[in-house]
């Protein structure tokens, strides 16, 4: 009898999923000493968190919500406050003691998520939006303007306890989670919604316990990370969960594919880590030089645009086409970025990479948005089976 | 009073202060209303929250205080003049010049962001058109970063600008003291040549605006691309053109309160500064319906009462939380907003 019989591949995989957790969290805490690349690790996790919960709300039950940092504030300030006032001797063991606190995160946003849902999800559509917006603001002002909370000075969450081991448990749980709601009848009602409310309502879907229970699981989750950032960071500070936090969550959802957990997940990541390139790489561009490059992704924009909507010869042709549609513009771009350079016609204003970080994003952004409108993974998901064709196609053109 | 009001009794309120901050209120909501315009045309016609709004904002101060440099307001000429006894131009064309060039080149801003960003758009989901005005407006804040100066000191100052005198008025309304005498109180209510400025060029402004847009051929087109765009372009409507009109409209309205802002108030401008108004422009614009324009232009009122309502009763901090409180309590109440229509969508 095999194992997976005995305990089940439930029970399998998340003792696998623990495990590994726990080692990765062991091998990089000993192998990365910075502490600096530990809170980048820490912030991806959480991150990854925060967007796969949106992504529950926004891409699979349609709901248009923007005010994702409001319940990801609130995780954060009810796990720093309950830690310093409950656990002042912490009388748990420690990663006990923090999944507590998670779930305290969790729990106040989940309440702060029912109280927005309830009334507002009766809107739709931008009207939602605004709203959903509107929350995440007030708590923000609240919360800036409450003496005991530290106000603008921002809160100290002395017993704090940092943990990689368990932000990634939380992105898999996080993930796993909406993963297996999809194909439970909970989730085909949330995909309902999606397509078509009133035919969804006309099928017996409770349209306002199902938009609630969606917005309400996706809050939970960003409490829970709000927990893992007050307790990772160890300081948390009004000002780090402005609406511009939301629009980063909500560019992560889109840019991935609305709807796409996979694309959750790899954007999450790659939006993360682009302003956070600046910092680690280091490079100098002139003023002439950065004007030349910016000119040339608009070029390049429209030439990739033009190729796929224009261009419809055979696939190796198109290959190449897009490919001289990133090259050329870039190749003269730089070229003319180099003449303005040494004529020094533009000024001789030097930038550093670090300046460029978030102009960089905010070009990626773009640029993907109008290459790629559905998003990088559209609706698609990673799955196994997809790797196992790859392989196949590749061993059946062999044979052939 | 305190018999009057026995909730707010503790509160001590100023009420001879009162008249004045609701003269506050109408001015900064009249520019809010100015912004909340371009938010409220654009989306009536394209549907999309144009969030890079904010940013033609902040780009038509700059654009209106770095002309002014060159007009010879800039700081070290005004200081040399006064240095060497002499008088600055205070010539009210020099301001018609700002604002028209203002204008203008927010308009070219707006019809280059409408070009480039949203009309490879168009047929796109409408998230995804939101996720690239996003975009847009992150670009022009963190490009402006790196090419525009931050905190560039204000060209116009109370010394320089012909409007910085002020009318007042006091009036003493006679009051009835719960003794039975009759005391009086002096109200003054003083407003600022520049802020009535403001008000006239506000009130001016929309009144080209509706003329435009009721009594134009390019403004009735506009009706009728808002009211059903492929039927519009069916019924031999240049929808591009009108798009584009639209923008152009929108961001020479936001480029002309811009200009004013830079000038007659003198604030402070960094980059980042056109996203609190924008916001706050927008929600003026669901407050009154989106895509109805004298619902733009009263939610931008009711938005500046509030504010400054809220900031006499003595919760300044709060001031930029009321605007979505009312918002959220509005839309709850009458989802469409105070001068929209709430259809219910039909299948």
């Amino acid at each position: 009898m095999s194992l997976s019989k005995i305990l089940g591949t439930r029970v399998i995989s998340i003792i696998v999923a623990v495990a590994a957790c726990v080692i990765l969290d062991m091998a990089l805490s000993s192998v990365i000493k910075d502490a600096y690349y530990i809170r980048l690790v820490m912030l991806a996790g959480i991150y990854v968190t925060l967007s796969v919960s949106l992504n529950l709300i926004n891409g699979i039950t349609g709901q248009f919500s923007i005010g994702h940092a409001g319940f990801y504030m609130v995780g954060a300030y009810a796990a720093g406050l309950s830690s310093n006032a409950f656990f002042d001797k912490q009388p748990l063991a420690m990663p006990a003691y923090l999944i507590v606190s998670i779930l305290i995160g969790a729990g106040a946003a989940a309440v702060a998520g029912l109280i927005v849902g309830l009334p507002s999800l009766r809107l739709k559509g931008d009207y939602l939006a605004v709203v959903t917006l509107g929350f995440g603001e007030i708590i923000r002002i609240v919360t800036l303007n409450q003496e005991a909370w530290g106000g603008s000075y921002g809160y100290n969450v002395t017993n704090k306890y940092q943990s990689i081991a368990l932000v990634f448990l939380l992105a898999i749980v996080c993930i796993a989670v909406c993963r297996n709601l999809l194909k439970s009848v909970h989730g085909l009602s949330f995909l309902a919604i999606r397509e078509d409310e009133v035919a969804a309502q006309a099928m017996g879907v409770n349209l306002t316990r199902t938009k609630v229970t969606a917005f309400v699981v996706g809050a939970a989750f960003a409490g829970a990370a709000g927990a893992l950032f007050a307790h990772d960071s160890g300081f948390i500070n009004p000002d780090l969960f402005k609406m511009e936090v939301s629009f980063l969550i909500l560019t992560m959802v889109v840019l991935g594919g609305t709807g796409s957990i996979t694309g959750s997940v790899f954007a999450a990541m790659t939006l993360f880590i682009i302003p956070e390139m600046g910092r680690i790489i280091k490079f100098e561009v002139s003023q002439g030089m950065l004007v030349a490059l910016l000119l040339a992704v608009g070029a390049m924009v429209w030439a990739i645009r033009r190729t796929t909507n224009h261009f419809h010869g055979a696939k190796p042709q198109k290959s190449l086409r897009y490919l001289l549609s990133v090259l050329v513009p870039i190749g003269v771009g730089f070229g003319v970025g180099k003449v303005i350079e040494t004529y020094t016609i533009l000024g001789d204003k030097i930038y550093k990479a670090n300046d460029l970080r978030f102009v960089i994003l905010a070009l990626v952004l773009l640029v993907v948005m109008l290459i790629r409108p559905s998003g990088l993974f559209g609706h698609h998901e990673f799955s196994w089976d997809w790797v196992k064709s790859l392989f196949n196609r590749r061993a059946v053109k062999v044979e052939a | 009073m305190e018999a009057v009001f026995p909730l707010v009794a503790g509160l001590n309120l100023d009420f001879n202060a009162l008249p004045q901050q609701l003269i506050n209120g109408i001015i900064v909501g009249s520019i809010y209303a100015l912004i909340a315009l371009g938010y409220t045309m654009v989306y009536g016609v394209l549907r999309l929250i144009n969030f890079a709004h904010g940013e033609v904002f902040m780009l038509g101060a700059y654009t209106a205080l770095l002309t002014s440099y060159t007009m010879g307001y800039s700081p070290e000429a005004v200081k040399k003049i006064f240095q060497d006894g002499g008088e600055v131009s205070s010539n009210p064309l020099n301001l018609v010049i700002l604002i028209l060039i203002s204008m203008a080149v927010c308009a070219v801003i707006g019809a280059l962001i409408e070009f480039f960003a949203y009309r490879p758009m168009r047929g796109e989901s409408r998230t995804a058109a939101l996720i690239t005005a996003i975009g847009v407006s992150l670009f022009l804040q963190y490009a402006g970063q790196l090419f525009l100066p931050a905190n560039p000191p204000p060209s116009i100052s109370d010394k320089v600008n012909p409007y910085s005198g002020s009318f007042s008025h006091v009036f003493k309304p006679a009051q009835i003291a719960e003794d039975g005498n009759v005391i009086s109180t002096a109200m003054e209510v003083s407003i600022t040549h520049g802020r009535l400025t403001m008000l006239v060029t506000v009130i001016v402004l929309m009144s080209l605006l509706t003329y435009l847009v009721m009594y134009t051929k390019a403004g009735r087109a506009m009706r009728a691309a808002s009211h059903d765009f492929d039927s519009a372009s069916l019924m031999g409507i240049n929808v591009n053109r009108v798009v584009t009109f639209t923008f152009m409209l929108g961001s020479a309205l936001a480029g002309a309160g811009a200009m004013m802002l830079a000038t007659f108030e003198g604030t402070a401008l960094q980059p980042f500064f056109g996203v609190l108004p924008g916001v706050k422009a927008f929600v003026a614009a669901v407050l009154g319906g989106i895509g109805n324009i004298p619902g733009a232009v009263l939610g931008g009122i009711v938005m500046g009462l509030a504010e400054t309502f809220v900031t006499w009763l003595g919760f300044s901090q709060y001031k930029d939380a009321v605007a979505f409180v009312i918002l959220i309590i509005v839309l709850l109440l009458k989802p469409g907003g105070l001068l929209g229509s709430s259809k219910v969508e039909k299948v």
